[in-house]
C-alpha cells in the first residue's frame, strides 16, 4: 500500500467513526458513551442494597404445577454479577445503562435518521418476556411442561438520601425502601415463544 | 491551494513521521504482552463458569451476535475460544503468522466478549482501544520487524512513513475516546453531570452503600467514597480536572518532550485509578495501552541492557 492509499483508508476510517459519534451509534468497536453518563438531577439519591445471601439463593419462582423453588446463577451457569443485574435490574424492568443513554436526549437529527416519532424511545425491550424466556428456555421447559416457570419474585432494599442532609454530612437521616418485583406469564407469549428473541 | 497545501503538509507530517519500523514491531510486543494479562482479566467471570453446566439463553444478545442469530451459550466452547485467544495473542507477540494471529485474536475477542456482555444486556467498552489498535496492527506491517517471521524471511526494511501512521493513528483514536466521553456526557447529562451534587456524587454514594451496612452502622465497604459523596466542593474540584484533561487529551499529541508526556500520562493512570478504587469503574488495566504515546526503542534498549541481566544472572556457586 502506497501513501494514497493509507490518506484514502484513514480519511474513511476517521469519517466512520465521527459519523458513529454524531449519529450516535455507540456500537462496539466504533465508539462509546460512558455507563455512567446518564444524570437526571434530583432532591435524593436513591442507591440498590446487595444483599449477597439472598441473590445467591436466587429468584424465587413458581412452576406451571403449582411448586416453588429458586433459581440462581448456578443453576443458570452465568457468573455472579450478570446474575446480580437480572435480579436487581432485568426483573424489576430496568434496561441496561446504554439503553437509558440511547432514549436520552437523542435529538431532532437523530429521531430522524431513525424515523422515530417525538417521545417514541430507540430502544424498548419487553423485559419480563424476556425474563421467561431465558430462565425457561435455559432451564429447559417447554410451555407445556409441568415444571415450566410461570411466576418469578425478587426483592431488595433501596436506601434513600436526601442531597440536603448529605450537605450537612447527616448520613443518619436515610430511609429505607424496599421494592419487590413479581412477574407472572401471559399465555399470549406463546406465539413468540419458537421466534427467540432474535 | 496554499492553505489545501498546508493542510496536506500538517496531514503527512503528523501520521507520516516520528516512528520507525523498529518502534513498530516492539509496540505490537509490549501491547501484545500487555493483551495476555488484559484478556485473562476481562473474562475470568467467564472462565468461572461450568464448562459443562448450563447453556444459557441470553437475555439481550449484543448487536452482532443478534445478526448472526447467536442466541445461547456454549460454555465449554468459550474456554476453547479463550485458550485459542491466548495462544493468537502469544503468537502475534513472538511475529509468528503475525497477521493471521491479530486476526484470530480479533475474532475470539468478539466472540468472548459478545457471551459476556450478553448474558444480562449491560455492554461494557474496555476493549475498544485494544480493539482499534489490533485493527490498525492487523493493516500494518508490524510483523516484519522484531518478529519470528521476519527470522525466517526477508522482508524489505520498514519506512518511517509505514511504522508511523498505525502507532499515529492509534494515539488519535485514544485522544478522540476520552474526548468523545466529555460529548457523551454532556449530551445525555448536560453540564450538571460535572456539579458537586450531580452523578458522581451520585455513583461515589451507591458504590459506598450498596454492599450494605454493619451491625454497628459502619459500610461494609468503600467508606472513603462514602466520606467523599460528602463533600461536594471537593468533588467539583475534581469534576472539573476530569472535564479538562478529558477536553484537553487531544493536547498530548502536540507534546514533544517525553517527560511532559510521562507526567500527562502518569496523571491519566492515577485518575483511572482513582475511580477504581472510588467509584469501582474498571478502567483499571486499560493504561497499558499508553506505551503507543512513547517510543519504545530506547526503553527496549534500556531493559536489554539493565533489566534482562538481571533476570538471567546464573546463581553463585555459594548461592
Amino acid at each position: 500500500m502506497n501513501k494514497r492509499t493509507i490518506t484514502l483508508i484513514l480519511v474513511a476510517y476517521l469519517t466512520i467513526l465521527w459519523a458513529a459519534v454524531i449519529f450516535r451509534i455507540d456500537y462496539f468497536p466504533l465508539t462509546w458513551v460512558p455507563m455512567y453518563s446518564v444524570y437526571e438531577p434530583s432532591e435524593t439519591i436513591s442507591v440498590k442494597v446487595w444483599d449477597k445471601d439472598q441473590y445467591r439463593k436466587g429468584l424465587k419462582v413458581t412452576h406451571r404445577d403449582g411448586s416453588t423453588s429458586y433459581v440462581s446463577y448456578k443453576d443458570l451457569n452465568i457468573p455472579q454479577p450478570n446474575f446480580r443485574r437480572l435480579y436487581y435490574s432485568r426483573i424489576f424492568g430496568t434496561a441496561p445503562p446504554q439503553h437509558k443513554q440511547g432514549n436520552t436526549e437523542l435529538g431532532a437529527l437523530n429521531r430522524w435518521v431513525r424515523g422515530l416519532e417525538k417521545d417514541e424511545p430507540r430502544f424498548a425491550v419487553d423485559w419480563e418476556w424476556r425474563m421467561f424466556w431465558t430462565l425457561n428456555k435455559t432451564l429447559r421447559h417447554e410451555p407445556s411442561d409441568s415444571k415450566f416457570i410461570i411466576r418469578m419474585e425478587a426483592d431488595h432494599q433501596n436506601r434513600v438520601y436526601r442531597k440536603e442532609d448529605l450537605l450537612r454530612q447527616d448520613v443518619r437521616q436515610v430511609q429505607i425502601h424496599t421494592r419487590q418485583a413479581l412477574i407472572e406469564w401471559q399465555d399470549e407469549w406463546l406465539p413468540r415463544w419458537e421466534h427467540a428473541i432474535l | 491551494m496554499p492553505f489545501s497545501n498546508s493542510i496536506s503538509r500538517a496531514w503527512n507530517q503528523f501520521f507520516f513521521t516520528g516512528f520507525s519500523g523498529e518502534s513498530l514491531g516492539l509496540l505490537r510486543m509490549y501491547i501484545g504482552c500487555g493483551l495476555l494479562f488484559f484478556h485473562t482479566y476481562q473474562f475470568a467471570t467467564v472462565l468461572s463458569l461450568n464448562p459443562v453446566g448450563s447453556m444459557y439463553y441470553f437475555i439481550e444478545p449484543i448487536w452482532y451476535f443478534h445478526l448472526l442469530g447467536i442466541q445461547y451459550h456454549i460454555p465449554a466452547l468459550s474456554f476453547a475460544v479463550y485458550a485459542l485467544l491466548m495462544s493468537a495473542t502469544v503468537t502475534m507477540m513472538t511475529g509468528k503468522w503475525t497477521r493471521a494471529s491479530i486476526l484470530v485474536v480479533i475474532l475470539c475477542i468478539f466472540y468472548l466478549k459478545g457471551v459476556r456482555d450478553s448474558f444480562s444486556g449491560d455492554v461494557h467498552h474496555r476493549y475498544i482501544i485494544p480493539m482499534q489498535m489490533l485493527l490498525l496492527f492487523l493493516l500494518s506491517k508490524c510483523g516484519e520487524v522484531h518478529s519470528l517471521d521476519a527470522a525466517h524471511g526477508t522482508f524489505p526494511p520498514v519506512q518511517e512513513w509505514e511504522a508511523s501512521w498505525p502507532i499515529k493513528t492509534m494515539q488519535l483514536y485514544v485522544a478522540l475516546f476520552y474526548f468523545w466521553s466529555v460529548i457523551a456526557k454532556v449530551r445525555v447529562g448536560g453540564w450538571e453531570w460535572f456539579s458537586g451534587e450531580g452523578r458522581i456524587q451520585e455513583v461515589l454514594i451507591a458504590r459506598s452503600v450498596r454492599w450494605g451496612m454493619t451491625g454497628e452502622g459502619e459500610l461494609v465497604k468503600n467508606s472513603l467514597s462514602f466520606e467523599l459523596a460528602q463533600h461536594p466542593n471537593l468533588i467539583q474540584i475534581f469534576s472539573h480536572f476530569v472535564l479538562a484533561f478529558e477536553l484537553g487529551f487531544p493536547l498530548v499529541l502536540f507534546i514533544k518532550s517525553p517527560i511532559f508526556r510521562l507526567l500527562f500520562i502518569g496523571g491519566v493512570t492515577t485518575f483511572h485509578i482513582s475511580t477504581f478504587i472510588l467509584m469501582d469503574v474498571n478502567f483499571l488495566l486499560i493504561p497499558f495501552v499508553y506505551l503507543i504515546f512513547f517510543d519504545l526503542v530506547p526503553i527496549h534498549q534500556w531493559l536489554k541492557t539493565h533489566a534482562w541481566p538481571l533476570f538471567r544472572r546464573r546463581p553463585s556457586i555459594a548461592g
